[in-house]
Formats: structure tokens, sequence, C-alpha cells
């Protein structure tokens, strides 16, 4: 049985008091709260594994509560779940550090599917890594624990993502990672960002910490596919 | 009926062929004033060439007081015809703006509709799941089925909303008046409504002690009753009180329905009967609905040939609808 807390906060008692049954159904510890404050607050004091944010909320909205989350340092995952589920919407709620966003209505085996992903992949994240915590990149010393690179002196803060992609390179040395893998270990299930994101975020890793970013000594392109490390 | 206001189907199109109008004489005249002009010069030369590259006196003093009174009529028609293109550049912005403002007002709207269906789907889609594959039995199966119903019933008087607002936009509902006595009719009301709200801790207290004759649609009365106590306990507080009162004033019967809730901020109440407005309060932004219930509550007492006042002290101090209505003969019994 697992024993995740997860915290609801929706302002619809009917949507979060289902939710919150079928959750709890799969063995979970599953609260919830209807107002902004109130989530922030217990997220803040006592945070759970997970929360499931809803956007519009009376007092604080969604969005601030995510936003104000990741300002405090807090890496709890955060799903949201909600009506406003345009492209800019999404957008948006990841931005500002959502997991996922999962738009009502939506199937109940779905959200129980992305539910497992997030908290899976947080476990992922915290667990030490079976290639130790650090990856050394020629003087590029990487720290998955604090998140962070060391080049000689110099300290660089990395993102939870940068870090996240760099650690799964790296249990993988010299395989070819493809980028759907990297999106489904760190972003997760069916997850909203496109492929491209990896190049992005690749693209800034080879910026930080390889010699010379235009001929790549670490991190290889492997054309049509994906990745791969060869520390 | 009366039709919904027609102030909110603003156009461009008038003051667009308006615009289009006056650049058009706009740039007639100046081609006229330059075919003048060419004329006027050709002119000068002849008479130059004709008079030995000399004018005399008398035809240059001509000369000077035709250009003079060309200058006059230029400044004239000039500043009169651009006085005229900034004031249809200001009606054309003016409407823009209004397009835009309508524009989002409905984009809202659509939004407002939007999440206002997803929600209640959502959670009668999960009731529904649950059910379907066994997770809820017995007397949870009870109460999810209650609760489908009850999220049924809120999309259904979404829906019901929407229609109405098209029809009251086309011009056509109608009401059918009858004689009936309004102090009896809503305390029958009320015992219905109240059903409804003592399972969300809400008590409707009713003062309607004397007879109020009037001329109603009861359809539209249980509407708009409906919609008043409703938006009371939507913004009235957790467990609150609603008070709904029937009195007489002079030729009018009153219908008031008071809530101790939000209240309204200062200077908002009229626009709160407008379609697809909602309060400005984060409390009120944050509650289900689209912003159609007063608008529609406005229309349906305006087609009884009385009118809808919301009052507030102050904000934060609860809010009272009250429902002018003319008042009718007595009734037979």
């Amino acid at each position: 049985m697992s024993s995740e807390r997860i915290l609801v906060v929706e302002d619809e008692a009917h949507l979060a008091e289902v939710i919150v049954d079928n959750l709890q159904l799969e063995g979970w510890q599953v609260d919830s709260v209807s107002q902004g404050e109130q989530a922030l607050e217990r997220l803040l004091g006592d945070p759970p594994d997970l929360v499931l944010l809803d956007v519009m909320l009376p007092g604080i909205d969604g969005f601030e509560i995510c936003e104000r989350l990741r300002a405090s340092g807090s890496r709890l995952p955060v799903l949201f779940l909600t009506a406003r589920s345009s492209l800019d919407d999404r957008v948006r709620g990841l931005e500002l550090g959502g997991d996922d966003y999962l738009g009502k209505p939506f199937e109940l085996s779905e959200l129980i599917q992305r539910v497992r992903a997030i908290l899976r992949r947080a476990e992922w994240s915290r667990s030490p890594s079976p290639v130790g915590d650090t990856l050394t990149l020629g003087k590029a010393v990487v720290d998955f624990k604090s998140f962070s690179a060391r080049t000689g002196e110099r300290v660089i803060e990395l993102s939870p993502k940068e870090t996240l992609i760099l650690r799964c390179l790296a249990e993988r040395p010299g395989e070819v990672v493809s980028r759907r893998d990297i999106l489904d270990t760190v972003w997760g299930y069916d997850a909203f960002p496109t492929a491209r994101t990896i190049d992005n975020f690749i693209v800034r890793l080879r910026r930080l910490l390889e010699p010379d970013a235009r001929a790549p000594r670490y991190i290889h392109t492997v054309r049509g596919t994906g990745y791969r490390l060869t520390p | 009926m009366t039709a919904a206001s027609d102030s909110r189907r603003t156009s461009v199109a008038l003051p667009l062929r308006l615009y289009v109008g006056i650049v058009g004489a706009y740039v007639a005249l100046i081609g006229w004033w330059v075919y003048f002009f060419s004329r006027l010069g050709d002119n000068l030369a002849a008479q130059l060439a004709a008079n030995g590259r000399a004018l005399d006196p008398e035809q240059a003093s001509a000369l000077r007081a035709e250009l003079g009174r060309t200058a006059r009529m230029f400044l004239f028609e000039g500043g009169f015809l651009g006085l005229l293109l900034l004031a249809s550049v200001m009606l054309v912005l003016r409407s823009l703006r209004r397009e835009v403002a309508l524009g989002q007002q409905q984009r809202n709207f659509v939004s407002a509709v939007t999440h206002e269906l997803r929600s209640p789907l959502a959670s009668i889609k999960l009731y529904l799941e649950s059910l379907a594959t066994g997770r809820a039995t017995g007397e949870k199966a009870a109460r999810y089925v209650s609760h489908a119903q009850q999220d049924v019933e809120r999309l259904e008087s979404m829906v019901e909303d929407v229609l109405t607002t098209r029809q009251l936009d086309e011009g056509r509902l109608r009401a059918q008046l009858v004689p009936l006595d309004l102090a009896a009719w809503v305390r029958e009301a009320c015992a219905r409504l109240g059903e409804r709200y003592t399972t969300e801790g809400v008590t409707l207290r009713l003062n309607a002690p004397a007879p109020a004759p009037v001329n109603a649609d009861e359809q539209a009365l249980l509407r708009i009753l409906d919609n008043l106590v409703s938006n009371a306990v939507k913004y009235g507080g957790e467990g609150g009180v609603v008070e709904v009162g029937v009195s007489s004033q002079g030729g009018r019967v009153e219908l008031s329905v008071r809530d101790h809730g939000v209240g309204l901020p200062e200077g908002e109440a009229a626009a709160l009967t407008e379609p697809f407005v909602r309060g400005g309060d984060e409390q009120v932004r944050t509650r289900p609905g689209v912003g159609l219930g007063l608008f529609i509550v406005r229309e349906l007492v305006a087609a009884h040939g009385g009118r809808l006042r919301l009052r507030s002290a102050s904000a934060g101090a609860g809010t009272c609808a009250v429902v002018e209505l003319p008042r009718a003969a007595e009734l037979a019994s």
C-alpha cells in the first residue's frame, strides 16, 4: 500500500469529494482544501508529496499558489487540474513551475495514471542516483543534490529540470537516450513540452558545461534520435 | 416582452462609412483645388505672354484679390472638412473601443461558460465512472447519484440562462400575465426553494404578511425568485440567512431578497444587471456563474412593467435586490 500524501485544492465540493474518494481507494492519503490561502498555508507548513491544484480558487488563485511555492524554494510536485485548459493557461502553469496539467473534464484512469507518474518521478529525483551524487564532465562537476555545477572556482546554479536531464543521461552512460525517454523521465506521462524543449535545455547545458558548446565533447546529439552522454 | 438593450449591439459600419465618405469628399476637394490652381497658373501665363511678360496694375490687383478669396475659401473649407475628419476619426475610435470591449466581454463570457460547463461535467463524469466501475457502492453510490443530479441541474440552469438571453435578445420571449397574489405565491415558492437550500445550510426567512395583487407570468416569477435567491445564497456567505419579503407601497408591489454577504462595491449595482457582467470582487468572480442571472431578472421584470433595483449599504454589508411590480386590482378571492 502506498503511503504518499496528496492534497487536493479544489473549490468545487462535488469534484473534490469524488477525486479524494478515488485517490484514497488507490491507497494514497488524501485531503482537500477549498480556499487559496488555506492551501498555501498547508503547502508551506506541512507539505504533502503532491498537490492537485485548481486554478480558479477563492482568494489566491492556483497559479499564484504555485508561484509562491516555488519562490519559497519548494520542489513539491504540482499537478494543475483545471477547467482553464487553453494553450496559454497550460504554458503559464508549466512556466510557473507546475509539473503537469490536466484539463477538466478528465477520465479517472488518466488522473490516476498521471498522479502515479508524478509521484514516481518525484521518488526517482529524490532517490540517490546509481551513478552517485555527482557527475564529472571535464573540469565541470555537477552535483545532483544541490542542483548546481562547479567549474574551477565558479559555481553555476542549475534548474531542477536541467539537473534531472543530466542525471537521466548520466544513468545511461554511452547509450543513446531518445528525446521521448527524456521527456517521460523528467517531465512525465503525456508531457506537454515538445521534444524541441529538450533541445533548448541541451543547448543551455552545453553552454554552461562544455569547453566549446559548438563542438561538444560530452553531450552528443544523435541525429533524429536523441542524446548520448560520454563522461 | 421588451427586447434586450441594443446598446451592446455596436457596430463600426456606420462611422466607417461616414469616415470613408468624408475622406472621399476631402480628396475630391483637394483635386478640385489642384485643378483650380493649375487653371489659375495657365491664365496667368497666358496673360503674361499677351502683355509682353508684364501684368498691368489692374490685372495684378484683380489677380491678388482672386488669390486672396481663394486662400480664404481654402482656409474655411479645409478647416471645416478637417474638423469633420477629426470628428469622424473620434467616432471610429470610440466605436472600435466599444467593439474591443464587447469582444473582450464575449470572450470572458465564452471562457466563463466553458469553465462553468467543465466543472460540473468533470464531477458528473467521475461520479458515473466510479459507479460504473464499482468503485462506489451502497451509501456512497446513493450520494454520488444525488450529487451528479445536482450537477446536471446546474448545467441545465446554465443552458436555460443562455437560451433565455438569446430569446430576450431576439425579442421572442412573451410574458403570459395572469392575476395572482404575489405574497401567497412567494410563500408557496419559498417552501419549495427552502427544501433545496436547507441541505446547503441556508435558511430562507419569509416576510409576506399581506395580500399583494399583481399581474404576472408564473414561469417568469419563478425564474426571478430563483435567480435572486440563488445569488443571495451564492454570495451570502456559508450557512447564511436569506430574507425574502413582499410588501405593497402605494401603486407598487415590492418583492425583496436580501443577503448578509459580500455586498456590492459602490457604483457597481447598475453594471451588474448588464449581460455577462460579474462583480469585480474576488469572492464574486471565483463563484460559479456567467453573469446572466441579474440581466435575465431585469428583463423579465421589465416585461411586467416593473423594475429591478440593487442596494447595498456598503461593500461587505450584504445586498438587497428589490423587484418593483405595478399593483393590480384587488383579487376576487
